[in-house]
């Protein structure tokens, strides 16, 4: 297993450090799964190996030189690291600044967690979903920990001795493997070999399916021309990186923030929205494009919907529309957007159209349908079948124009742009219409927003205000128990929040304010506060790991917790260790199945679950309070609705491996968290927010080192950059 | 008191039967008379059905406890005996027509809550009954060919309904017949070849006609003047649909769908060409869909991306350890597309035309080499055809197979074609760059489904009589599409192609999805929903339209079809109806208060389209509400409510 490390571990470092071999890379990954295909296997063994060789390959002719590969073993883990990091023009990496790097590791980190925990996550539920499976010999009850072990038994028998494990003598994992040794022995050979073929199979999988996942390093412009480097894979949608972003910059998380994109060669703006997937645009880029992602605030990114009456009662005059009620609003909304019909704003008047290949503006009367943009031909009347079709949106995005005036002989600077997200150049392809006012214009881009996206445009203002609601909320709280400096009570605080968010739906910006500032001079998720003090670790991998991303917030009991676990898993049994990978206790799994949803979110205070997806973005603020109690300590008091125990490991399962099973996991190079307490571990990453990085610890800290597995993988990462910084 | 003698005829007697005399007093209540009546006449038989109706009045004698003083009934007065139910023809919005027993004695709104209930429909408020168009008596014989499906057998029992697990309601399954007039009640037809032949409103004011037949919802059909096995037409009037769910709504949905099919073929509702090729490609996909799929609402589990595959794969796994090697082989070793193929790029080799080169398709890209051989090496071009435009351009007779890609690039859009040399090869390329378009793989489980829907096209086109040169995909029948305007405007041929492209977006929809889909872009239209009268306002000298929707009332010039006004329900403060002078009175906020009298409809009518659109939006979300008839009558009814 360790050799695995050792494998992959060289390449990532030389894609960091290495700018040209970056873009090869790209190249290179392409190519492999096709391969693959190609390639029949009887044998998955053989197939491991074939994956290994390609990799073997792969690294080669990468040149990396630092660490021959090694010699086939089975984990195919290279293929999260060997996939592309293409650097989209955005910046190659060697270009990057070290912060850069350091965020960029700590989201590489926090993104290897996710999946790791993820992974580990469906498996458990895999196995307690088979759990009366009459395949499945009854002694497995006694193993608690079995089958996670058995994950990763594809490396585990190859593991030796390795540089990096040896100092990490006395952490966990050597430890752990020691119960896991012995438990093999006990059901039958072929129990076992049918288990880790199972388990093979199902790595193999995710692998692949791993593997094929693009990622890309991008540089986000701040508002006040700061730049922030993320990496965003491309499962990720705009909303999850503005989640990202909000934790980065500690901003009011307000419902206008948006991430958007401008092409200066044809001088456009157009916001991201927040279902789009972020890097299917970014990937139409040219690579010699001056194009930037630019993280802002854009009031008309909603509009619509905190004042229909603007777009839906535009013909209206402006008193009856300034006098809009509340209650008149949302009735808009309802009767326009939560319908069997999304329905458009009839917008119709006349805009001026670049004729194509020429200079001129012509002035036509257009009208917007949900099927397109249409306009009048001369001498027709306005009636539907004698309109003309100028557009339909399957194909296009709205854009803004800037300075057409000058650019393009303009009538006006209020100008928008429909053209296919894949050109990147002037070309006859694209149209550009031109408003008499802004507001003209501004009505017309929302009016075609609503055309082509629909529902999801909705949805997405419905997702943000959460996020919006829960971070007021959070601000709040922060500033209560700062306040009262008392021993803060979760619940009440949540539950304030909650009510805030429902009953001021609409405008949960202005009671943060204040307290946003509050939070922001010390940073409001506490998680900063334990790794501050934490000395910046070395890429010394012999360093007691410090706290990974996602765990961050639990002070240091934890890391001993996981500790003393390998030897406990017996004692108590159905620990949540047990009870996260195998089928065994009857009783608690329908229920955990049943409960699926609930572990998303933070058991202590329930109200947050009104939050929905939103609330598990953000740091929970239990923790905080919480001294984290070995999860095995029954009698510990746990706030409010204490998790009955048999639960906890429930929720746990959801989003965490459980503590020993992980530390072979660790093994196999990445997720770090420490048994947690439960409740707060399963509320820190609520499943919609899987994908999305952890709080990023503080600059220079080299990420997660939790874990001794993910220590190997880290510190050679940063060992790199010490060579790195060592070279400048 | 005096005894004296009521006349009363029974209709089971028949017309020409004299009245029974039948000696009463005044306090003498209605049950009374019609126990003396039924001892009289010596029949045996159920009578609990039967109700005596007022012939001079026009009133049902229904409270069986008042006496006939309360009634006012005097010796003049003539009863007939006769049953609450009777059977009556309706026609469906599919163009069926069923006969059925029907209510005759409570109000309308009563009368077709039972007939939903009998045809398995929800939300029967949002229905109502309209006098079909007087046919002019000219041609008999078609009126004659009308088939009608009897259904006057059915009989629904009490308390919830029942259905079975295909979603027939219990009531359907007694025979065969009826099981298959629900199967034609919940499966759309195709299109019939009479739309030419069928009246289309050609102006506001045809649009207006149709909505002053409307029978009033709180009188009974007796009092209406509709007799027994007259023709109704069954429709939904009010157009908010409340709650559409598939699992439950198979006829509501499929006769919604019809209504909506018939208002976009007849014009009655204003659609671009555009959207008319596009309802047409949901037509043709709805029509082929309910063909083949029985009528089944699970979707099938698509294998699509690994995600299911894992899943499945786990469960199989366990079970026969063996199998999974294969399954993972099938997985892992995706479908890969490779040939000698010509191409044609018009920009850059104008002169040069087709040449050949080794093409392979691989995820959602076409790359291509000089030979086979180097197929290992570079490509010389590699497209990725995703977001691309896919146009066919083939004619099975001259045995071309073309396809006309327009992919984006960064430089705008790039035009290749690609020739293929047969039609399998076609097939299965064509497929494939259709898939890509939509940034699909190969691998996706709807490939082979893909390919051979072109397969069946491409059979179809050569199976054609008469094989033409230079057809294109001349397959589907265009007529009962669009609407006959563009049958004049284009020919067939013009037409299938832009159809087929419409098609390709919405190929891949199940059955429900299409209808849905269909619904809503029939409810996005600017049009939909905009039921007109044509008005006189107060202090106006001409005859304007105003049209009623479900948020909002429009007043509409009658010359120009321009909007001049609008006001929404959620200013207004109360309506009044001056039965007297027929005039409809409405103030909203701000002191605006309109008056206005019914030209083609009376006010009536229109009184109950905007009581009842209020009503409607009084509906809550909520499942287990009832239907509150009372307010609706409340809302709707009148003078006669009162």
């Amino acid at each position: 297993m360790k050799k695995n490390n050792n494998n992959d571990i060289p390449q990532k470092p030389h894609v960091g450090v290495g700018g040209p071999p970056v873009q090869q890379h790209d190249g290179l990954c392409l190519p492999d799964p096709q391969e693959r295909r190609t390639t029949v296997m009887d044998d998955i063994d053989a197939m491991f190996s074939d994956l290994l060789g390609e990799m073997d390959l792969l690294t080669q002719s990468l040149g990396v030189e630092t660490l021959p590969p090694e010699p086939p073993s089975s984990s195919s883990r290279e293929m999260n690291f060997s996939m592309g990091f293409a650097d989209m023009n955005v910046e190659s990496l060697n270009e990057l600044e070290e912060n850069d790097l350091d965020a960029l590791m700590a989201d590489l980190m926090a993104d290897l967690n996710d999946t790791e925990e993820k992974l580990a996550a469906e498996l458990g539920g895999k196995k307690e979903a088979e759990a009366p499976h009459p395949d499945l010999p009854p002694a497995q009850h006694g193993l608690s920990f079995y089958p996670v072990p058995s994950l990763s038994t594809p490396t585990s028998p190859e593991r030796g001795p390795n540089t990096f494990s040896a100092p990490l003598a006395d952490s966990p994992a050597p430890i752990h493997s020691q119960p896991t040794l012995p438990q093999h022995a006990k059901p039958s050979m072929e129990e076992i070999e049918a288990q880790m073929k199972a388990d093979k199979i199902k790595l193999a999988l995710e692998k692949l399916k791993e593997a094929k996942v693009k990622k890309l390093v991008v540089k986000v412009v701040m508002h006040d021309g700061s730049s922030k480097t993320l990496m965003v894979d491309e499962r990720q949608t705009v909303r999850d990186v503005l989640d990202n972003l909000f934790e980065k910059t500690h901003c009011d998380c307000n419902v206008d923030w948006s991430l958007s994109e401008t092409n200066p060669e044809l001088q456009l703006e157009r916001g991201f929205e927040d279902h789009e997937n972020l890097v299917d645009p970014l990937s139409a880029w040219t690579r010699d494009s001056e194009n930037k992602v630019i993280f802002q605030e854009r009031p008309d990114k909603y509009e619509v919907f905190k004042n229909p009456q603007n777009f839906y009662l535009w013909k209206k005059d402006k008193k009856t529309i300034k006098d809009m009620k509340d209650r008149d609003k949302e009735l808009l909304v309802e009767e326009n957007f939560c319908g069997t019909s999304i329905i458009v704003p009839d917008l119709e008047g006349v805009l001026y159209l670049r004729e194509d290949g020429k200079k001129s503006w012509k002035q036509r009367l257009f009208l917007l349908r949900a099927s397109g943009i249409y306009y009048v031909p001369k001498g027709k009347s306005k009636t539907s079948r004698d309109l003309v079709c100028f557009v339909q949106f399957d194909n296009v995005n709205v854009y803004y124009g800037k300075e057409f005036k000058n650019k393009y002989k303009a009538p006006t600077d209020f100008c928008f742009v429909l053209k296919h997200p894949q050109i990147q150049k002037e070309s006859q392809y694209i149209k550009y219409l031109c408003c008499d006012d802004a507001w003209t214009m501004n009505l017309w881009v929302t009016g075609i927003r609503i055309a082509k996206y629909g529902k999801s445009l909705y949805e997405n203002y419905k997702t943000s205000m959460k996020k919006a609601a829960v971070t007021t909320a959070w601000t709040n709280r922060t500033a209560a128990t700062a306040a009262t400096t008392s021993t803060p009570s979760t619940p009440s605080p949540t539950t304030k929040a909650k009510a805030s968010g429902q009953a001021n739906g609409h405008a949960p910006q202005p009671p943060a304010e204040p307290v946003a500032k509050v939070g922001n001079a010390p940073p409001p998720p506490p998680p900063l506060l334990p790794t501050q003090i934490l000395p910046p670790p070395p890429p010394d991998p012999v360093l007691p790991p410090p706290p990974p991303p996602l765990t961050t917030k639990r002070s240091p009991p934890a890391t001993s917790v996981s500790r003393q676990l390998p030897t406990l898993p017996t004692s108590f049994p159905p620990s949540p260790t047990s009870m996260a990978n195998l089928p065994p206790p009857p009783p608690s799994l329908s229920q955990d199945d049943s409960s699926e949803s609930p572990p998303d979110f933070l058991p202590p205070p329930p109200p947050t679950l009104g939050f929905g997806p939103g609330a598990g973005s953000l740091p929970p603020p239990p923790p905080v309070s919480l001294p984290p109690p070995p999860p095995p300590d029954p009698g510990f008091p746990l706030p409010p609705p204490p998790p009955d125990p048999a639960f906890c490991p429930v929720t746990n399962r959801g989003s965490l491996p459980a503590p020993p099973p992980r530390q072979s996991y660790i093994g196999a190079g990445a997720p770090p968290p420490p048994p947690p307490p439960p409740p707060a571990s399963a509320g820190l990453q609520s499943t919609p927010s899987v994908r999305r990085t952890g709080p990023p610890p503080p600059k220079r800290t080299t990420p997660p080192l939790a874990a001794p597995g993910g220590g190997d993988f880290m510190s050679e990462l940063a060992k790199a950059m010490a060579k790195k910084r060592g070279n400048q | 008191m005096a005894a004296w003698d009521l006349s009363v005829t029974v209709e089971e007697l028949g017309p020409e039967a004299t009245p029974f005399k039948v000696s009463v007093t005044s306090d003498l209540h209605i049950g009374g008379v019609v126990l003396r009546i039924v001892e009289k006449t010596q029949i045996k038989k159920d009578w609990s059905d039967h109700a005596l109706w007022w012939e001079q009045k026009q009133q049902w004698l229904l409270q069986l406890s008042w006496t006939l003083e309360k009634y006012e009934i005097h010796a003049d007065a003539r009863l007939r005996l006769t049953p609450q139910h009777k059977p009556l023809r309706l026609g469906l919005p599919n163009g069926t027509t069923l006969r059925l027993q029907a209510c005759f004695s409570h109000p309308v709104f009563q009368t077709v809550i039972g007939v939903c209930r009998l045809l398995n429909m929800r939300h029967p408020e949002e229905l109502s009954l309209l006098r079909p168009v007087e046919e002019k008596k000219k041609k008999k014989d078609t009126e004659e060919e009308v088939v009608v499906y009897d259904l006057t057998s059915l009989r629904i029992s009490s308390g919830p309904a029942h259905t079975l697990s295909n979603g027939m309601p219990v009531h359907f399954a007694d025979s065969p017949q009826t099981e298959a007039v629900y199967k034609m009640l919940s499966v759309s037809l195709p299109a019939p070849e009479t739309i030419t032949k069928t009246p289309r409103p050609t102006s506001l004011v045809d649009k207006a006609q149709v909505h002053s037949r409307w029978l009033d919802s709180s009188r009974s059909l007796l009092q209406q003047g509709v007799q027994e096995h007259d023709r109704l037409l069954l429709r939904f009037k009010y157009y908010c649909f409340h709650d559409l769910h598939p699992k439950y709504d198979a006829v509501r949905l499929t006769q919604m769908y019809e209504q909506a099919r018939w208002a976009i073929l007849l014009e009655d509702v204003g659609c671009t060409e555009e959207e008319m090729m596009l309802f047409a490609a949901l037509q043709h996909h709805i029509g082929k869909v309910s063909l083949s799929e029985p009528r089944l609402m699970k979707s099938c589990p698509a294998m699509d991306d690994l995600d299911s595959a894992l899943q499945c794969l786990e469960v199989k796994m366990d079970a026969e350890e063996c199998s999974a090697e294969d399954m993972l082989e099938t997985m892992t070793v995706a479908p890969e597309l490779h040939d000698y193929l010509n191409i044609f790029r018009p920009k850059r080799l104008t002169l040069k035309g087709y040449k050949q080169f080794w093409f392979t398709f691989n995820n959602t890209s076409i790359s291509y080499y000089k030979s086979k051989e180097e197929s290992l090496k570079e490509p010389i071009q590699q497209m990725n055809l995703k977001g691309c435009e896919v146009v066919p351009d083939v004619s099975v007779a001259g045995q071309k197979f073309c396809i006309r890609l327009l992919i984006p690039g960064a430089q705008g859009m790039n035009e290749v074609y690609l020739r293929c040399e047969n039609e399998l090869q076609y097939s299965r390329w064509m497929a494939a760059c259709r898939l890509a378009s939509k940034g699909k793989s190969l691998a996706d489980s709807s490939f082979s489904n893909e390919v051979q829907n072109i397969q069946s096209f491409l059979d179809m086109q050569r199976t054609t009589p008469g094989v033409k040169a230079a057809q294109t995909d001349d397959i589907i029948n265009t007529h009962g599409l669009v609407s006959p305007r563009y049958h004049k405007k284009y020919k067939s041929k013009q037409l299938t192609p832009r159809i087929l492209e419409a098609y390709q977006n919405v190929a891949q929809l199940p059955l429900t999805d299409a209808l849905l889909r269909f619904l809503q872009i029939w409810q996005a239209l600017p049009e939909f929903g905009v039921c007109y009268f044509v008005v006189r306002f107060k202090g106006c000298r001409k005859d304007e339209v105003l049209g009623v929707t479900n948020n909002r009332l429009i007043r509409i010039d009658l010359g120009t079809g321009d909007v001049v006004k609008t006001w929404r329900y959620n200013i207004m403060k109360q309506w009044n109806v001056n039965w007297d002078i027929q005039q409809v009175a409405i103030e909203f906020n701000g002191n605006v208060n309109i008056a206005f009298s019914c030209v083609t409809a009376t006010c009536k009518i229109v009184h109950e389209y905007i009581g009842g659109y209020i009503f409607m939006a009084t509906r809550t979300r909520e499942q287990t509400e009832v239907l509150n008839q009372e307010l609706f009558y409340k809302l709707t009814g009148g003078h006669e409510a009162l």
